[in-house]
């Protein structure tokens, strides 16, 4: 093996040996190796759902004398493949990082300023019912917002804002795929999975699924790709890892992917080489299609796109003739332009008219499991209009998750209503969200913050009270059905207890709605909710179940073509596969994708591409001990010709300058970009000291970036900002 | 579509708006797994009923009937009065045909 290679087992060795060691010591665990090693061990495995990435993938927790020593992948769920990747094992770190928040803390100095005061859980819990109190007072229920990001105990806070009368819940599909969510939803009345196992032709508008999250798909792309069962294609301004894994590689010219994607069409129509059958008894407006794809020829997109005519006319082809065993993949990865809604439904509207929906290697809607549920007498309503006003602005987007971009927009503006609560579960709107300027002015503006977190987020290091919640592996959650082309149900319970006074979220949640008056939403603890959602489980014995492997799978292989029965109604306003949109049109939209030019950069600027690695993807993991081994630091990507013509060096630093901000980092010069394109990646530059392996290190996209989002979904669009680069 | 079912989408279509009934989505999300689930589930003792079994104007002509057992008895002797309403706007609202993307968690 050579020296620069690092597998899991070194990554264990090298990272797990030291760090660990040294986490351990510092919180206190000295008896395990007070124990030493000659008697017998004092060793237990417990199957819990990993949550260090959306995915939730099965793992078995292998804990020693208490501590958690190793994570290994549970081969009994389907969908996470007996993997778990290394940032899945790190999770072990998330336990025992020095830097995570032990205690509650209310702020002494200014907001920002980093000073803060250890108190008890009956003081923050106090603390922030008094102000919650005092705001509802003065603004009504209405004026507190509520921010989370995805996670089992994600309703228990959602449920707190409603409860306490307040309609502004938002969440993070604004700021990650809601574009895709919507335009498949749109289409097909429902977002189905990509059978990437068994397809044999798979076209990747930037999704860098080989690099950036490691997720089953990631491991179908690998079956399928590398095993040379299919072949990829794949668009992107950037040489990422799946263009080094990828079959054909364009580097197409930013923001033209929808134009691709039209001439595909163009020719797959003008050539009769749709599925006929298809689109006859499931889709509605292909007529108009015909009509609208007319001017999109491949020599029109080859202007736009910088990809040869005769390639698009090929790849066309070659798609159509593959089908349905093809399909041009959808996701992951978050929005781009403010087309970005209409470029997925392009590809939506490609995949539909090639026949590949329920098939083998095409597309296939999730199936689902069912399971109970703890009910109980809700709230009423909020009597109050949002704040994002989503009816107005994006009737067509999901209600419950609000806008984002749109909805910080309106309360620096104080409208329709202020703003003067934050409270926030487990995301980092600081780096979250594009333009930080304006999100430290939307923090400026609020009279009480309050943030449940495991880790000191830069949202947390601003905060009035933060609230620790115990990691994953020292909680018990909310059971989750995995719906897919193999579902499951997956179990996350507690591994080890607490290790610090941390709390997990239900526990937070419930303190607070003692206080505010709201206990009888929450009368219930986490067992009595899990033991609900067991019992309709299609399990025998299924909490003992449960409990014993952490995860159910139905059995046998995947079905497919269950919709393709005459009398299936699709969940559309039409009950087919709508090509052509009547309900976009309705609202204002084109009812067909339109492709119009992306404004591109003036000669002394750069348009800013962003990007992810799989050691961290979110900005949330990049103090993790072991991860940040991989990659201490992020740097600037820029071409060799640019970086040339402005004296550049490889590895100097350099200011990077949007309209709304600078940051400085070190300069990649690196033919593996375009020269129009300058890229960085997100999760480093912290503020908050106490995330100390990032904090002032590398620099935050959320700086620089500009504030743009997506017509239709309202999709933060991070790629629609131009910079400038000079040596710093 | 019978002639039954037309006449009382029309009456439907007349009479109730079109938003969303001015009820309580999720009180009625509630009322509806209290009251309907009990016998409308899998392995139920009557046929599976969820929101998607029927589109936005074949849920309106419903409520509007208010007929439940295939007419043979009034549909609040089953779902009380005063939570009808909650459950229409439930139903309505995740009807077959009603615009709900899909999201992700939450």
């Amino acid at each position: 093996m050579g020296t620069k290679l690092m597998d899991r087992r070194l990554f264990l060795k090298a990272t797990g040996a030291t760090a660990g060691a040294a986490a351990s010591l510092q919180v206190g665990c000295l008896s395990y190796f007070k124990k030493g090693r000659s008697g017998p061990v004092d060793r237990r495995e417990v199957p819990t759902t990993c949550e260090l990435c959306p995915n939730k993938c099965s793992a078995i927790a292998v804990v020693e004398y208490g501590l958690v020593k190793k994570l290994n992948p549970n081969p009994e769920n389907p969908k996470s493949r007996d993997m778990l990747c290394a940032r899945g094992n790190a999770a072990i770190k998330q336990v025992y990082d020095p830097d995570r928040l032990k205690q509650p803390m209310i702020r002494v100095g200014a907001r920002g300023e980093g000073k803060w005061k250890p108190v008890s859980w009956d003081e923050a819990f106090d603390f922030a019912a008094k102000k919650l109190a005092e705001v509802k007072e003065k603004h009504g229920p209405q004026a507190s917002l509520w921010s989370s990001t995805e996670g089992f105990q994600e309703v228990f806070f959602k449920n707190l804002g409603l409860a306490f009368g307040s309609p502004n819940t938002v969440r993070h599909p604004t700021l990650c795929l809601a574009s895709v969510n919507l335009a498949y939803s749109m289409t097909f009345g429902t977002v189905p999975s990509f059978d990437l196992l068994n397809s044999r032709y798979v076209i990747m508008s930037g999704a860098n699924r080989f690099e950036s999250i490691i997720t089953p798909d990631t491991m179908d792309l690998i079956g399928g790709v590398m095993e040379r069962k299919a072949k990829l294609i794949y668009l992107d301004p950037r040489f990422t890892v799946t263009a080094s894994k990828a079959d054909e590689w364009y580097p197409i010219k930013p923001g033209t992917d929808l134009a691709f994607i039209l001439a595909m069409i163009h020719v797959i129509i003008k050539e009769n080489r749709h599925s006929k059958d298809f689109v006859a008894a499931y889709t509605t407006g292909f007529d108009q299609l015909v009509e609208h794809v007319k001017p999109y020829t491949p020599e029109w997109a080859e202007k736009e796109t910088e990809i040869p005519a005769k390639d698009i006319l090929r790849i066309a082809r070659e798609f159509a003739d593959a089908a349905p065993r093809s399909l041009y993949y959808a996701g992951r990865r978050s929005s781009w332009y403010q087309n970005d809604f209409q470029m997925r439904r392009a590809q939506a509207i490609l995949n539909a008219i090639v026949g590949n929906w329920d098939q083998v290697g095409g597309m296939v809607p999730n199936a689902k499991l069912p399971k109970g549920e703890f009910l109980f007498m809700p709230w009423d309503e909020p009597k109050a209009p949002r704040v994002d006003e989503i009816d107005k602005h994006f009737p067509l987007a999901a209600k419950g998750d609000g806008v984002y971009l749109k909805l910080r927009e309106n309360v620096l503006a104080g409208t329709p209503y202020p703003i003067k609560a934050w409270m926030v579960y487990k995301q980092d709107p600081m780096n979250a969200m594009p333009d930080q300027a304006k999100t430290l002015k939307m923090i400026e503006g609020m009279d009480f913050i309050a943030v449940i977190d495991v880790a000191m987020s830069d949202m947390a290091w601003y905060a009035d009270v933060v609230f620790p919640e115990s990691a994953y592996l020292e909680r018990t959650d909310p059971v989750e059905v995995m719906a897919g082309i193999w579902p499951a149900v997956v179990y996350r319970q507690q591994v080890v207890k607490p290790i610090h006074d941390t709390k997990p979220n239900l526990e937070i949640v419930q303190g607070l709605a003692k206080r505010l008056g709201l206990s009888d939403y929450f009368d219930f603890t986490i067992e009595q909710w899990v033991d609900a959602e067991f019992k309709e489980l299609p399990i025998p014995m299924a909490a003992e179940h449960m409990k014993k492997h952490g995860v159910w799978a139905a059995s046998g292989q995947p079905s497919y073509g269950k919709t393709l029965t005459p009398d299936h109604r699709f969940v559309t306003k039409t009950g087919k596969i709508e090509i052509f949109s009547e309900r976009l049109k309705e609202a204002g939209q084109d009812p067909l994708p339109v492709y119009a030019s992306p404004v591109q950069p003036p000669n002394d600027r750069f348009r800013l591409i962003l990007g992810r690695v799989g050691y961290f993807t979110h900005a949330n993991q990049s103090n993790n001990v072991w991860l940040n081994e991989f990659m201490k630091e992020n740097d600037l990507w820029i071409n060799p010709k640019p970086a040339a013509r402005l004296g550049i060096a490889n590895g100097s630093t350099v200011s990077v300058t949007s309209s709304v901000g600078t940051v400085k980092l070190k300069a990649r010069v690196t033919e593996e970009i375009r020269p129009d394109c300058v890229f960085m990646l997100h999760g480093f530059g912290k503020k908050s000291k106490m995330q100390s392996l990032v904090y002032n290190v590398g620099a935050s996209d959320a700086v620089i970036l500009e504030t743009a989002w997506d017509k239709v979904s309202g999709n933060a669009a991070f790629h629609e900002t131009f910079v400038k680069v000079t040596n710093a | 579509m019978p002639n039954t079912l037309k006449l009382l989408a029309l009456i439907a279509a007349l009479t109730v708006p079109l938003a969303a009934q001015g009820g309580s989505d999720t009180k009625g999300k509630f009322f509806f797994k209290k009251s309907c689930k009990s016998c409308h589930a899998t392995g139920g003792s009557a046929k599976e009923v969820t929101p998607l079994s029927k589109t936005q104007a074949q849920w309106k002509a419903y409520f509007a009937a208010g007929k439940h057992k295939k007419g043979a008895e009034k549909l609040d002797s089953i779902v009380k009065p005063e939570q009808i309403k909650d459950v229409q706007t439930f139903l309505v609202n995740h009807a077959s045909d009603s615009p709900q993307p899909e999201t992700c968690g939450g």
